[in-house]
C-alpha cells in the first residue's frame, strides 16, 4: 500500500469514525473516546519504538503523570481544561526528556528496567504523595471539562479524541518523513552510520523519547475527563505492557500500526467481557497468539497480503534529470589531511603506533598492510571512533585529533565501512537524503525530501554508478549496489575527505574497475580521497601515495611503484617460507575421496556468494584455495562447516555420507573440523577449556594423553595452559585454534587464514607444523592470503574469483600461473614474479 | 481444585456477536424486550482475577445463592433474576468500562460493586449520573455512598470504614486498655482509607499513635515496619490487611517474639488464616459482620446447606472465605429484589425509592428493619459489628 | 530494629531476590535472551510443590525433584514456543512473548491452584530462632542466602570447571566457534531455560514456607528480581547475587530508617542511578565496540 493510498483510506476512516461518533450511542461513544485516546499514547510511544527502536515498558508512568497534572491543574489552580492539558503535556515533556537521560544510557533489557522503575516510581509517588493526589483513593473530577464556555459532553470528547488522532496520524507520517524520523530509523539501523553522518544520536534518542511522553501526556488529559475519576490503580504496570503490545500487534513504525493495536487492545476484552475471570486468560493466549501469527503487525500482514494479490507497483519514472553538474561537487574549501605520530593501544595491544603521514586534496592516499596491521584501527582513529592517546590530526589548519564522528562529519571528514552500513529499512534515495543534511535536520515535520536535495541525491547517485530505481529499500541491494550507494552517501556530507574502509572487498572485476575510476573522479573534484585496501591491484593503479603498515607501524610510505618494489612491503606480504621447506618432492596423486563438494551454491540474504562450486580433496591430501579478499574462499570454509549465514544449496559428501542438511555440531562430530578465520578462540577461557572444548564432542579417549600430545605440537601452550586464551599473542591464539580443532578429531581439516595478522616467524612455525600434519597423513584444506605458504604445503590448489572456481590444479603448476599474482599483488601479471612464488613451492 | 464453575450467562451468543463489529451493532435501536418471562439482569462489577480473585468468587457465591433462593420462590415481580459479570482488574478504568457495558448494553436492572473503593469512586459518578440503582456489597471506603450527589444512587451492604475504625478504637480501648496503639496498614487504598478513619477516631477519642507503618501487599518480611512501631512504645496493634499481607504481620511477630494484642479489620476472615499464620493467628481479633460458625439464624443453615450442595469445594463453614463477601453479597442481592418488589417495576428511579420503602426484609446477616431512607444509604452501622477471632480454623466470637 | 537485624533480614530478603535473579542470568549467559515472566515461573515452581509436597504429600526426595522436572519442562517450553521462533526471525518480541506466556500461567493458577492463598508448612520455618533479642529469624531465612550463594558458586564452577558448563560458556563467548566443536548450541540454550526455571522452582520451594502460596506470589517478585538481575549485570552470577543482597538490604534499610512510605520509591530510584552510573550493571561488562 502506498503511503498516499494508505492516508487516503485513513482519511475515510475517520470521515465514518467521527461521523459515527457523532450519533452513536452513549457506550460506544465512550468506547470509541478510550480507543481514540489509547490510539494517541500509541502514537506517541510508535516515536520512540517503531522509530527509535527504543523499547518502554514504564510509559504509563507519563501518562498517569499527564492525568494528573491535568485533574490538579483544573481542580486545584483553577485553570482551563485546554491551558491545564497543556500544562501536563509541557510537564511530561519536561519529564521525558530528564527520563531520557538515564535512559539513553542504557540499552535492551537495561533499558526496559530503567523505564519500569519509572512506571513504579510514578506509581507510589502518586500514592504517597496524598496531599496533592488524593493517594490510593485518587481524585475526582467535580465537573466536566469546558472550553471556551462550552461544557465538554462525552461525545464532543470522542471527536476531539478521533481529530487529535487523525492530526497525531499526520504529524507522525511527517515525523516520520523529515530529517528527525529518518534520524531515528537509521539510529535503529545502525548507530555508527548515523553518527558518521554528522548527526547527534543522543539529540535524535532524546527527541524521541520527549515526544512520546508527550503523547502519553494528552492520552492522559482525555483519559481524566472522560473517566471523571483518577487514582494510581487506573495506571498499573500492566497497562504499559498493553500499550506497547498494542503497537507491537498493529504494527511498529507504521502510521496506522498503532491505531489499530489500540483498537484491538480496546475492543478485545469487550468481546471478551463475558468470560469473566477466564478473561486475562484469554487475553494472554490471544496476544501469544498474534504474536506468534503477525510478527511485523497487522499492517505488516496486510501488506504482505496486499503484495501477494495486488499486482505490483510499477516503478514510476524518473523526473527529469535535474540540472546539477559536478561542479556542485567541488570543494571551495579542499584541505588535505596531515597525520602526525598517531597511536593507540587496546589493552596492551599497540594498534597503531607512531603513524604519521600527509593525505594530499585530489589525491588518492591508501593505507595497506597485512590483516591485523592496524590499518581499521588507523581509520577510526581518522574519523572520530577512536579517540587516539597520542598523536595529532589536522584538516587543513584545523586540529580535529579526538573530535566525536558525527562532529568530524559536520567539518568534513565523511567515511564508508568495511561492511557496507546502509540504513537498510530506508530507501535509496533516503540514505542519501539525510546525509545531505550533515546533521542539521530542520524541522521536526518538515519533510526531508524536495525537489532540490532530491535532484542532487539523484545526481550523486548516478555520479556514483547507481542506476535503477532509487526507491528501493538499501537492503534489498546487491553488495556491489551497496557499496556504491554508500560513497554516494557520503559525497552528499560534501565532504573535503572521504574515508573509504576495504571498498572493494566482495567486487567484481568489473565493479572494481568501476570503482576505480569513480574514486579517482572524486578525487579530482579536490577532496581527499583515503583508502584502506586489501586488494592490490586496485591500490597500485589508483594509489598518489601508498602507507604500509604492519604491527601496528609504518613500514613503508610512498607511489606503487617504489612500495611494489620495497622489499619489507614483499616480505609483510607473501611471507618467506622457511629454507628448509623449499625442496619436496611432489607426491603421487592420491586416490578416493575424503571430501567432495558439487555444484556448491552459497547466498548472504540475497546476494550470491558462490556459485556451483565443485571441489574434490582425496584422503590424506593437502588442498589450497586461493583468490583475493572477497573471492568467496571464507564462504566456502563456511559452508562446508555447515556454519549459517550463508544458506546453501548442493551436495556436500564426507567419504560416502551426505551431510550437508546435517546442522554444523553433527558435521563438526563426524570428522569436518573448521580452524575460522580470526582463530576465534573462546577468550574469557583458559587454553586448557579451550583445549577440553575441543574435544568437547568426542566420547572414550583419553583426553589428558590427547591434550599432552598438543602440547608437544605446540610447546609453547603449556606454558600458558592455565591463562585466558584471550590474553594470548595472535600466534600463540592460533596455535590453540589448531589444536583445538585437531582435538575435535578431523577426518578433513579446514584451515581458514592460519597466518592472518601473523609475525613471518610465527607463519613459518605455524606451517611446519600443518607440514608435519600432512606428512602425518591429515587430509587439509587450507585457505590463506600468503600464497606461496598455501601452495608450499598443498598437493593441489583451487583458485576462486567472485564465487567461482577460476582454476584448478597442482600446487605448482597453480603456483607460476600469471593469474594469481594478478589476483594478490595487482598488476598484469610481471614477469618473475612468479618464479618467486614457484621457488617457494618447490 | 475444585473450582465450581457459576453460570455464565448469554456467553456464546455475546461471543459469536461480538468484534469490531459489535459497536455498530449494539448501538441499532434495540425493541423493547420487556417479555413477561424476560430475565430482570443483575450486574456484578469486581475483581475476579489478580490477588483479589478470591474475594471475586465469594461475592459471586453469594449473589449466585441469593438469586437461585429467590428464583425458586418464582422470582421479583414475575420474572426469574439473572446474573452477569464483569472482571474490573481492581483497575477504576476497567470497573467503570465495565459498569457502562453492563448498564448501557445488557441493560441490567441494578449494579452490583466490588471489594476496590477506587473502583467504586469510579463508577459512583456515573451511576449517578444515568439514575442506575448501585449496591456495594463489599468497598467500605466513607465517601461512596456519602458521596455528595444531589440525587444518590448508591448504597452499601457492608462496612464502612470510619465506623469500623471508631469501633476499632473503642473495642481496642476497652478490651486492651491500648493507650500507644502502632498502626500496621497495607498500602493499598483501603489501607489508606483505614489510615484517615483510625487518625480520626484516635484523634476524637484523644489518643495519639505510636507510628502509622504500612507495608506491601506481596511483602516477605514486616519484621522492619514492626520494629518501627515497637521502639515507638506501641502497646498494641492495629491491623488492616487481606488474610495473605495479614499472616505475613503475624508471623514476622513470631519472629520478633513480640506479641502485643492486635485488633483487626475483617481481612483475616478473608481465607485459612491460621493455616497461615500459625497458631499466634488466634490472638488476633477482628471485625465481623457476618460469621457461619456458632449459632446460625434458619436462613444462614438453609444458605450454608445450599452451598455444601452446589460448590463441591466447601465442605464446611470453614471453607466459606471470605464469609464477609458471601454474606454481605447475599444480602444485597436479597435488598435488591425486596426494592425492585417494593418499585413493582424495572424503573430505575422507581428501583432507588424501592430501597427506602424496605419494611422488613429477612436477610443472612440480619433482619433488616427499614435498611435505608433518604440519608441513611448504609444498611449495616457498627451495632452489627461482630467481634471473632479463630480457634483453630473456626472463627469464633470474641469473648474476654 | 537494630543494625545487624536489619542485615540479617535484609540478606535474607536479597538473597531470595538474587536467586531468583539467577535464573535471568544463566538465560541471558548463553543466549542473550531472558524470560520476562520468571516470576511466573517461580509461581509455578510453588504450585507445584504445594501439590507434590503438601496436598499429595510426597516425600521431599521425590517431591522437591518433581518439581523441578516441572520447571525444566516449563522452562524448555517457553525457550521453544515464546523464545526460539521471535530469535530465529530476528525479532525482540519475544519479550512480549513471554510476557503474555506469563499472563497465561498466573490466570492459569489462579484456576488449578485456587484463588486463595494456602500455606507450605516447612519444619525450617515453624520456629523463630532469636539471634539478637527481637530479631529472630526462621532457620530458613538463614538457609536461603547460604543456598543463593551455594548455588551462585556452584553456577560459577560448573560454568568454569564441567564439560557441558564451559559449552555453554563457549556458546556465549562465540556460538559459531562452539558449533565447530561440536557444541549443540540450540540444545544449550534449551538447557539454559531449564535450569533457569529449576532455579525459580528452587527459589519458590525455599520462599513458599516464609510466604505462602497463591497464584500471583511471583509477580512483584519477578519484577524485583529482574531490577536485581539488571543491576548486577546480567552476564555476571555474583554480580546478579550482589546486587538482589544490596535491593534487600536497600528495602529494610530504608522501612528502617525512613519509613515504609518510602521504601519502594527509593528501593526503584536506586535502580535508575545505579544503571545511570554503571549503565552494564555492577559486575556487567561493557561489549567490545566494533566498527
Amino acid at each position: 500500500m502506498t503511503s498516499r493510498a494508505s492516508l487516503l483510506v485513513a482519511v475515510a476512516a475517520f470521515a465514518i469514525a467521527a461521523g459515527y461518533a457523532a450519533v452513536a450511542d452513549s457506550y460506544s461513544v465512550f468506547l470509541i473516546a478510550t480507543i481514540a485516546l489509547t490510539a494517541i499514547g500509541c502514537i506517541g510511544l510508535n516515536v520512540l519504538l517503531g522509530l527509535a527502536g527504543q523499547i518502554s515498558l514504564g510509559h504509563i508512568g507519563f501518562m498517569a503523570i499527564g492525568a494528573y497534572t491535568t485533574v490538579l491543574l483544573m481542580e486545584k489552580a483553577g485553570w482551563p481544561y485546554l491551558a491545564a492539558t497543556a500544562g501536563a503535556i509541557v510537564l511530561v515533556s519536561i519529564v521525558g526528556g530528564l527520563l531520557a537521560m538515564p535512559a539513553l544510557r542504557v540499552r535492551g533489557p537495561y533499558l526496559a528496567m530503567v523505564t519500569i522503575a519509572f512506571g513504579f516510581i510514578v506509581e507510589h509517588v502518586t500514592i504517597e504523595w496524598r496531599d496533592l493526589t488524593g493517594g490510593g483513593n485518587g481524585l475526582m473530577l467535580s465537573a466536566p471539562p469546558s472550553v471556551f464556555g462550552y461544557a465538554l459532553s462525552e461525545r464532543s470528547l470522542a471527536i476531539a479524541g478521533i481529530v487529535l488522532v487523525f492530526a497525531g496520524l499526520i504529524l507522525f507520517e511527517r515525523l516520520k518523513r523529515s530529517g528527525w524520523g529518518y534520524a531515528m530509523r537509521a539510529a535503529r539501523d545502525t548507530e555508527v552510520a548515523t553518527r558518521s553522518l554528522g548527526i547527534d544520536l543522543v539529540h535524535v534518542r532524546a527527541v524521541a523519547f520527549v515526544i512520546s511522553a508527550a503523547a502519553m501526556a494528552l492520552a492522559g488529559a482525555l483519559f481524566a475527563p472522560l473517566q471523571g475519576y483518577i487514582s494510581p490503580s487506573s495506571f498499573p504496570f500492566l497497562q504499559s505492557v498493553l500499550l506497547l503490545f498494542a503497537v507491537m500487534v498493529g504494527g511498529a513504525g507504521s502510521a496506522l500500526g498503532p491505531v489499530i493495536g489500540a483498537a484491538l487492545v480496546v475492543l478485545l476484552p469487550e468481546v471478551l467481557s463475558d468470560l469473566a475471570e477466564y478473561r486475562l486468560l484469554a487475553f494472554g493466549a490471544l496476544l501469544f497468539v498474534v504474536l506468534r501469527a503477525a510478527p511485523s503487525g497487522i499492517v505488516g500482514l496486510a501488506e504482505q497480503l496486499a503484495a501477494k494479490f495486488l499486482p505490483a507497483r510499477k516503478p514510476v519514472a524518473e523526473p527529469a534529470a535535474a540540472n546539477v553538474d559536478a561542479a556542485l561537487l567541488e570543494t571551495h574549501n579542499a584541505a588535505g589531511l596531515d597525520v602526525t605520530d598517531l597511536s593507540i593501544s587496546f589493552g596492551g595491544v599497540r594498534a597503531v603506533q607512531g603513524v604519521s603521514f600527509q593525505a594530499a586534496p585530489g589525491a588518492v592516499t591508501s593505507i595497506i598492510g597485512p590483516n591485523g596491521a592496524g590499518k581499521t584501527s588507523a581509520l577510526n582513529l581518522l574519523c572520530g571512533f577512536y579517540r587516539p592517546q597520542a598523536g595529532s590530526v589536522k584538516l587543513g589548519n584545523r586540529d580535529v585529533t579526538g573530535m566525536t564522528s558525527h562532529l568530524l562529519a559536520r567539518v568534513g571528514v565523511a567515511r564508508t565501512f568495511q561492511t557496507t552500513q546502509l540504513f537498510g529499512s530506508l530507501t535509496i534515495l533516503e540514505n542519501i537524503l539525510l546525509a545531505e543534511r550533515a546533521g542539521r535536520l530542520g524541522g521536526l515535520v518538515s519533510a526531508l525530501r524536495n525537489a532540490g536535495t532530491e535532484g542532487f541525491a539523484r545526481f550523486l547517485l548516478r555520479f556514483a554508478g547507481v542506476d535503477g530505481d532509487v526507491d528501493r529499500l538499501a537492503d534489498s541491494l546487491s553488495h556491489g549496489e551497496k557499496r556504491l550507494v554508500e560513497i554516494a552517501r557520503a559525497l552528499a556530507l560534501r565532504p573535503r575527505i572521504l574515508l573509504l574502509d576495504e571498498p572493494a572487498a566482495g567486487l567484481s572485476k568489473g565493479d572494481k574497475q568501476r570503482l576505480t575510476a569513480l574514486l579517482r573522479r572524486i578525487a579530482d573534484l579536490g577532496i581527499a580521497v583515503i583508502i584502506v585496501e586489501h586488494d592490490m591491484p586496485m591500490i597500485m593503479s589508483l594509489s598518489d601515495l601508498i602507507v604500509v603498515l604492519d604491527g601496528g607501524k609504518r613500514i613503508a610510505i610512498g607511489d606503487a611503484a617504489a612500495i611494489r618494489n620495497d622489499p619489507l612491503v614483499r616480505k609483510a606480504y607473501l611471507g618467506d617460507a622457511a629454507p628448509g621447506e623449499k625442496s619436496r618432492a611432489p607426491r603421487p596423486a592420491r586416490q578416493g575421496t575424503a571430501l567432495e563438494v558439487k555444484a556448491l551454491d552459497s547466498f548472504y540474504g540475497l546476494s550470491r556468494a558462490l556459485n556451483g562450486i565443485d571441489l574434490v580433496v582425496a584422503p590424506g591430501e593437502a588442498v589450497a584455495v586461493l583468490g583475493a579478499n572477497g573471492a568467496g574462499k571464507t564462504t566456502l570454509m563456511r559452508s562446508i562447516a555447515g556454519l549459517e549465514p550463508p544458506r546453501s544449496t548442493g551436495e556436500v559428501r564426507l567419504a560416502e555420507t551426505r551431510i550437508d542438511k546435517m546442522p554444523a555440531h553433527i558435521r563438526a562430530c563426524s570428522g569436518v573440523v573448521l580452524v575460522p578465520e580470526g582463530r576465534q578462540v573462546f577468550p574469557e577461557l583458559t587454553v586448557k577449556q579451550n583445549l577440553q572444548l575441543g574435544a568437547y564432542a568426542r566420547k572414550g579417549i583419553d583426553l589428558d594423553t590427547e591434550i599432552e600430545a598438543m602440547f608437544v605440537r605446540f610447546p609453547r601452550l603449556k606454558e600458558r595452559i592455565d591463562q585466558r586464551a584471550g590474553l594470548l599473542s595472535g600466534g600463540e591464539q592460533q596455535m590453540l585454534a589448531v589444536a583445538r580443532g585437531l582435538l575435535t578429531g578431523p577426518k578433513v581439516f579446514m584451515l581458514d587464514e592460519p597466518s592472518l595478522g601473523l609475525a613471518p616467524l610465527v607463519v613459518d612455525e605455524l606451517f611446519a607444523s600443518f607440514e608435519r600434519l600432512r606428512i602425518e597423513g591429515m587430509t587439509i584444506i587450507v585457505v590463506d592470503q600468503m600464497a606461496g605458504h598455501a601452495l608450499a604445503l598443498a598437493d593441489r590448489a583451487y583458485l576462486l574469483e567472485t564465487g567461482a572456481i577460476l582454476k584448478s590444479g597442482a600446487a605448482d603448476i597453480i603456483a607460476e600461473d600469471p593469474l594469481l599474482e594478478a589476483a594478490y599483488l595487482g598488476g598484469e601479471a610481471q614477469a618473475g614474479a612468479p618464479q618467486r612464488f614457484a621457488a617457494q613451492a618447490r | 481444585m475444585n473450582y465450581a464453575c457459576t453460570p455464565i450467562t448469554g456467553l456464546r451468543r455475546r461471543v459469536v456477536l461480538q468484534g469490531a463489529l459489535a459497536i455498530l451493532i449494539g448501538s441499532l435501536p434495540f425493541a423493547e424486550r420487556a417479555l413477561a418471562a424476560e430475565p430482570i439482569k443483575i450486574g456484578l462489577v469486581t475483581a475476579l482475577s489478580g490477588q483479589s480473585a478470591r474475594a471475586g468468587e465469594a461475592l459471586t457465591r453469594g449473589a449466585t445463592i441469593a438469586i437461585e433462593d429467590i428464583n425458586a420462590k418464582g422470582g421479583v415481580l414475575g420474572r426469574p433474576l439473572e446474573l452477569v459479570r464483569r472482571d474490573d482488574e481492581s483497575n477504576p478504568a476497567k470497573g467503570l468500562t465495565a459498569a457502562r457495558e453492563l448498564i448501557q448494553r445488557e441493560k441490567v436492572a441494578v449494579l452490583l460493586g466490588g471489594l476496590d473503593t477506587p473502583v467504586q469512586l469510579a463508577i459512583v459518578p456515573f451511576v449517578n449520573n444515568v439514575k442506575m440503582p448501585f449496591v456495594v456489597p463489599w468497598a467500605a471506603g466513607t465517601n461512596i455512598t456519602q458521596n455528595g450527589a444531589a440525587s444518590n444512587y448508591v448504597f452499601r451492604v457492608s462496612a464502612m470504614d470510619d465506623e469500623v475504625d471508631k469501633a476499632i478504637v473503642a473495642f481496642a480501648g476497652k478490651t486492651f486498655a491500648a493507650k500507644k496503639p502502632g498502626l500496621i496498614l497495607v498500602n493499598n487504598p483501603w489501607g489508606e482509607s483505614n489510615e484517615h478513619g483510625l487518625r480520626a477516631a484516635l484523634k476524637a477519642a484523644g489518643i495519639e499513635p505510636a507510628g502509622v507503618e504500612k507495608f506491601e501487599a506481596n511483602d516477605v518480611d514486616v519484621v522492619a515496619q514492626l520494629s518501627r512501631l515497637k521502639q515507638a512504645g506501641a502497646d498494641s496493634l492495629f491491623l488492616v490487611g487481606n488474610v495473605g499481607p495479614s499472616s505475613q504481620v503475624v508471623k514476622s511477630l513470631d519472629r520478633m517474639g513480640w506479641s502485643p494484642p492486635i485488633v483487626s479489620h475483617w481481612g483475616p476472615a478473608g481465607g485459612r488464616f491460621t493455616e497461615l499464620a500459625g497458631p499466634s493467628a488466634e490472638s488476633v481479633v477482628f471485625v465481623q459482620t457476618y460469621s457461619f460458625f456458632g449459632n446460625l439464624s434458619p436462613v444462614g443453615r438453609r444458605v450454608l446447606a445450599e452451598l455444601q450442595a452446589k460448590y463441591p469445594d466447601i465442605k464446611g463453614p470453614a471453607d466459606v472465605t471470605p464469609a464477609v463477601g458471601f454474606a454481605n453479597a447475599y444480602d444485597s442481592v436479597m435488598v435488591i429484589a425486596g426494592a425492585i418488589q417494593k418499585a413493582g417495576s424495572t424503573d430505575p428511579t422507581a428501583i432507588r425509592d424501592g430501597f427506602y420503602g424496605i419494611d422488613r426484609l429477612e436477610g443472612l446477616i440480619k433482619t433488616y428493619e427499614k435498611p435505608f431512607a433518604q440519608n441513611k444509604h448504609d444498611a449495616l452501622t457498627a451495632q452489627d459489628y461482630i467481634w471473632a477471632h479463630f480457634e483453630d480454623n473456626h472463627i469464633l466470637p470474641f469473648k474476654n | 530494629m537494630s543494625f545487624l537485624s536489619a542485615i540479617i533480614t535484609g540478606m535474607a530478603l536479597g538473597s531470595m531476590y538474587g536467586l531468583l535473579a539467577l535464573g535471568f542470568h544463566v538465560t541471558y549467559a548463553v543466549s542473550g535472551t531472558v524470560n520476562f515472566s520468571q516470576g511466573s515461573s517461580m509461581t509455578l515452581g510453588a504450585v507445584a510443590g504445594y501439590f507434590f509436597l503438601v496436598v499429595w504429600g510426597w516425600p521431599g526426595a521425590i517431591g522437591i525433584p518433581a518439581v523441578l522436572l516441572v520447571c525444566a519442562v516449563y522452562g524448555v517450553l517457553i525457550e521453544r514456543f515464546a523464545v526460539r521462533p521471535f530469535v530465529l526471525r530476528g525479532s525482540d518480541s519475544w519479550l512480549m512473548a513471554t510476557v503474555a506466556v506469563g499472563i497465561m500461567v498466573d490466570n492459569l493458577m489462579l484456576f488449578v491452584f485456587g484463588k486463595e492463598p494456602r500455606s507450605f508448612p516447612s519444619m525450617l520455618a515453624a520456629k523463630p530462632i532469636q539471634i539478637v533479642e527481637g530479631a529472630g529469624v526462621y532457620p530458613l531465612q538463614l538457609l536461603i542466602p547460604v543456598v543463593g550463594l551455594l548455588l551462585a558458586l556452584a553456577l560459577h564452577l560448573i560454568t568454569r570447571r564441567t564439560r557441558h558448563g564451559v559449552a555453554m560458556l563457549a556458546v556465549v563467548q562465540n556460538p559459531n566457534a562452539a558449533r565447530l566443536m561440536g557444541i549443540n548450541v540450540s540444545g544449550a540454550i534449551a538447557a539454559s531455560y531449564a535450569v533457569s526455571a529449576m532455579l525459580a522452582g528452587v527459589a519458590a520451594l525455599l520462599i513458599a514456607p516464609l510466604f505462602n502460596v497463591s497464584s500471583e506470589m511471583g509477580t512483584l517478585f519477578g519484577i524485583k528480581a529482574f531490577a536485581a538481575a539488571i543491576i548486577g549485570g546480567l552476564g555476571s552470577a555474583w554480580g546478579v547475587m550482589l546486587a538482589g543482597l544490596c535491593l534487600g538490604l536497600i528495602e529494610v534499610f530504608a522501612t528502617n530508617y525512613l519509613g515504609s512510605v518510602y521504601t519502594q520509591i527509593i528501593t526503584f530510584a536506586s535502580v535508575i542511578v545505579i544503571l545511570v552510573v554503571m549503565p552494564h550493571g555492577l559486575l556487567g561488562r561493557a561489549g567490545v565496540k566494533k566498527v
